[in-house]
This record gives structure tokens, C-alpha cells and sequence, in this order.
């Protein structure tokens, strides 16, 4: 119906059939774009080009199709997230935890039970921007706000073993060096500065200044990208079923497509992957609708347990549970950084 | 921007290095600005492209390589996925798929795989991607070659 609509507009404007001999093909291409409307992902800009096209009437030369393109999409997703960009920073100000609450106050009682429960145990939160990359950049803060405060020069030195690791894994991938070692040298020069008593140190307020920078936080996004990326196809054969389940992609395809360009969410594929690449155990705290069916609330949470000998504090052979120093707070669609009491 | 600067120095010196390495790809930088770069590409073996040599144009943001650099096709191509007047391609990597891990180099390997492998379902040039979709290989294919030879050949004689 729409394909006769449209091909009643054309023939309205004289568009078709109309034309002009000197060039068969062009003809040819005019004929058939009343077919093509009709699909296609172009389809809504094409028809908005239809509109323009009518305002200005039949004497419209066809170039002028060519103002409506796939960067008129591009700029209204820039704008989207400049506009989330207004509402949260990268890394906000820490909140106590009835600031979650007031968020619901008239929302689910499941939930309001659930941040109940949840204030017997952490004491408050710090938002992140939901723009996909919220995973790694609540990542990123805690872990370095972590070695900030505990000046753990061993779990320094373990970690750069580990991202060492990371970066042979990548070249053995196939990764030429010049395109991943900028974003390597800004995390390790990150993690030098949070460590106390050099010319270079930086203090709290610094941390959150820096986080906040587009520069730092997005090179330290595509970092955490790049580790991930390659932790997953190092052991592809471990995370093919888990990626099969998810989406219908090869492990090569799911890396190019869902891990390593920026904005794209973080799954529990990539939370596995970046705390054993890295060696770090998370751990994510689900706040979401779901009840339980003993009838009191409670809250699940699920740790991420790097294989044992690659996590911090671990001796050999210990069986001693580790416990996250990194806590997340997972909300459908996006994380935040929770503060235990 | 001087983060995109040195990173795109880099890429001119593996350019460099590499100048044999593919011969179906000769990337150039701009004398005077490292963020213009043309490239010339030969046109994939059994498609209608063979035997033509495109010329691209690219734009590299200064957000690069956070950003993907812009193409255009500056010969005239007659691909589905390729505008017809502007040269615009569509190809994801460009768009929302990009990542650091690609390079001007695999980005021209990307748009020479895509010359061979057209998506016709999500054309901007609606009319070769009809062709392709109605099952009309031999028109799609004499359209292409067509101006492969009026575009990307040398003229005879």
C-alpha cells in the first residue's frame, strides 16, 4: 500500500515517468526508487528526503536527496547523549544509599524492600552515565579509588604482570601495537599516579576530575575494551557457548561487534572476561523486580572469581574465599558503584 | 588532537613500512595535513570491479581513533552500498561498529571486502541493491562493470 502511495506521489510531481534522455541509466535509477522505498534501513531517511522533495516540488534535482544522510542519524545520537551527558557525569558524587530509595519512592515495593535491605550492608552509591560503557568506567573508578586508599603496591605489581599478559595476548591475536598501546599507556599511567609519594601522584578529588575527562576516561574504557576483548578469544572455546547464548555471532564477530566498539553494554561475557584477564574479582549486587518465593526480601549477588592463582591474595593451593574489593550495583540495562558499610 | 596526531603518525610510519605488503591498496597522507589521507584500491578480482582502481577520501576526525575516520568514494561506483552521487558508503565499521583496533589500512581492506561482498538489504544506492535483490545478477553485474569502465579504467587510446 505504502509502495502505491508513494508511487502516487511521484507520478503526482510529474516525477515519474519523466525523463530526461540524455542519461538511460539515470532514468533506469529514477524508475526504480519508488520500488525501493519500501525497504531497506535507509527507508525513513529516504522518505524524509520524499518530503523535502515535495515541499520543493518536481524541479528538485535529484543531488539534493544527497542532504539527508546517514549523518543526520549520527548527529541525533550525538545529541541523545549529550543530553545524558547533562543529567549524569562519568563518575558522580558518591551518594548514601537513600538516595536510591527516594528514586523509587513511588515505584515497585519490591524494590523499595530490596534498598532496604540492601542499606544493612552498603552505605552508599556512585552513579555512573548510562551510555554503555558504564560497566568499565564504574570499573575503572573503583578499582583505582581501591588502590588510592589502600596504596597496595603488591596488587600494583601483580596487576601490570597481568596487563603485561594482556598485551602479548593481543599481539599474538595479531594486533599491531601502534593500535592499542596508547590506551595501555594511559591506564598504567593512571594506576602510577593513584600510588602516593611521586612528583606524579594525585590525590581523591584528582581521581574524580580525571574520570570525569572525556580523554582519560574513554582511553581507559577502550583499554578495559581491548583486555576483554582479547581475554575472550584467547579461550574462545570457554566463551562460545556462553556468546552462542547471548547472540547468534561467532566469538570474532561478538569481539568486533559487542565488545570492542565504544557504547557497547557490558554482559556477563565481559565481566567474566575482564576480571580474568585482569585478575580481579567483581563483585554485582541485582536489583531488580524479580521476588523470592520464601517471602522476605533479599538480594542476590553473584561473584566474579578470577581463576584461582590469578587473583589477588591468593596462595597456592588456598582455599580461603576471596571477597571482591569491587562492588556493583546492578540495575536491568546498567551498573554503579556501590560502597560497602 | 594529539592524541589523533601521534596515532595517525604511527599509521603513516607502518604505511611506510608496509608499502608492499598489500598491492591492492596504496594509502597516502596529505603533504600538509595528517588528517587528509586519499587511498587508491584495485577492485576485487571476479566482481564487476576487477581491473578498475577506485580512489577514497578520507576525513579523520580529531577525535580519532575514538572516532572513525570518514570515506567517501571519490570514483564513481555502482554498488548497493555505496551512494551514487556522494561517494557516502555504508558499512558499519564506519558507523556504530567502529573501534581503535581498526586502521586506515583494514578500514580500505573492509570497504575492498565489501566491494566483493555487497549487502543489498541495506542499500544507498537503492536501484543496484534492487537489482541484486530481485535477482537480477546479470543486470546488477553489467550496470557495475559498466562504470567501472567509464570511472575506474584508464581511457584507451
Amino acid at each position: 500500500m505504502r509502495h502505491g502511495y508513494i508511487l502516487g506521489i511521484l507520478k503526482g510531481m510529474g516525477y515519474i515517468p519523466h525523463n530526461s534522455p540524455e542519461d538511460p541509466f539515470i532514468d533506469h535509477i529514477k524508475h526504480n526508487t519508488a520500488v525501493q522505498l519500501k525497504f531497506g534501513r535507509h527507508r525513513n531517511s529516504e522518505r524524509k528526503k520524499m518530503q523535502n522533495q515535495e515541499k520543493c516540488g518536481a524541479s528538485c534535482e535529484f543531488d539534493d536527496w544527497s542532504n539527508f544522510e546517514d549523518e543526520d542519524i549520527m548527529q541525533q545520537q550525538s545529541d541523545i547523549k549529550a543530553e545524558e551527558a547533562q543529567k549524569v557525569p562519568f563518575v558522580a558524587d558518591k551518594e548514601p544509599l537513600s538516595a536510591l530509595a527516594s528514586e523509587y519512592q513511588s515505584g515497585s515495593p519490591i524494590l523499595l524492600e530490596k534498598i532496604k535491605v540492601l542499606g544493612e550492608q552498603y552505605a552508599a552509591i556512585r552513579r555512573t552515565r548510562g551510555d554503555g560503557n558504564c560497566f568499565f568506567r564504574s570499573f575503572m573508578f573503583s578499582y583505582l579509588e581501591h588502590i588510592l586508599a589502600s596504596q597496595d603496591q603488591a596488587e600494583v605489581d601483580r596487576i601490570k604482570a597481568k596487563v603485561e599478559e594482556c598485551r602479548r595476548t593481543l599481539q599474538s591475536l595479531g594486533h599491531a601495537d601502534f593500535t592499542f598501546e596508547d590506551f595501555f599507556a594511559l591506564f598504567l599511567e593512571q594506576l602510577d599516579n593513584v600510588l602516593q609519594g611521586n612528583e606524579s601522584s594525585i590525590s581523591h578529588g584528582e581521581l574524580v576530575v580525571r574520570s570525569r575527562d572525556q580523554s582519560v576516561s574513554d582511553y581507559v574504557v577502550m583499554f578495559f575494551r581491548f583486555v576483554t576483548s582479547g581475554e575472550i578469544r584467547k579461550r574462545s572455546e570457554f566463551f562460545e557457548p556462553f556468546i552462542l547464548g547471548l547472540t547468534n555471532a561467532t566469538v570474532e564477530q561478538f569481539c568486533k561487534s559487542s565488545v570492542e566498539p565504544m557504547g557497547e553494554e557490558s554482559d556477563h561475557v565481559h565481566i567474566t572476561a575482564l576480571s580474568d584477564a585482569l585478575g580481579v574479582p567483581i563483585r554485582v549486587v541485582y536489583l531488580d523486580r524479580s521476588s523470592c518465593d520464601s517471602g522476605g526480601a533479599s538480594v542476590n549477588h553473584h561473584d566474579f572469581i578470577p581463576t584461582p592463582g590469578d587473583c589477588p591474595n591468593a596462595t597456592s593451593g588456598s582455599t580461603e574465599t576471596t571477597i571482591p574489593f569491587i562492588t556493583l550495583l546492578y540495575r536491568p540495562g546498567h551498573y554503579d558503584i556501590l560502597y560497602p558499610k | 588532537m594529539q592524541a589523533s596526531r601521534a596515532r595517525l603518525f604511527k599509521e603513516y610510519k607502518e604505511v611506510q613500512r608496509e608499502k608492499s605488503a598489500d598491492p591492492d591498496i596504496q594509502l597516502v597522507c596529505d603533504d600538509s595535513n595528517i588528517f587528509k589521507w586519499t587511498a587508491l584500491i584495485k577492485g576485487p578480482s571476479e566482481t564487476p570491479y576487477e581491473g578498475g582502481v577506485f580512489q577514497l577520501a578520507f576525513a579523520v576526525p580529531e577525535q580519532y581513533p575514538l572516532q572513525p575516520p570518514q570515506v567517501r568514494f571519490l570514483t564513481k561506483i555502482f554498488h548497493p552500498n555505496v551512494h551514487f552521487k556522494t561517494g557516502e558508503i555504508c558499512l558499519d565499521i564506519l558507523k556504530n561498529a567502529w573501534s581503535p583496533a581498526w586502521t586506515l589500512q583494514s578500514v580500505c581492506r573492509a570497504i575492498i571486502a565489501l566491494m566483493a561482498h555487497p549487502e543489498p538489504d541495506s542499500p544507498l544506492n537503492c536501484d543496484s541493491g534492487n537489482l541484486l535483490r530481485s535477482g537480477d545478477i546479470r543486470g546488477f553485474q553489467s550496470m557495475a562493470r559498466m562504470y567501472t569502465r567509464l570511472a575506474a579504467m584508464p581511457k584507451k587510446g
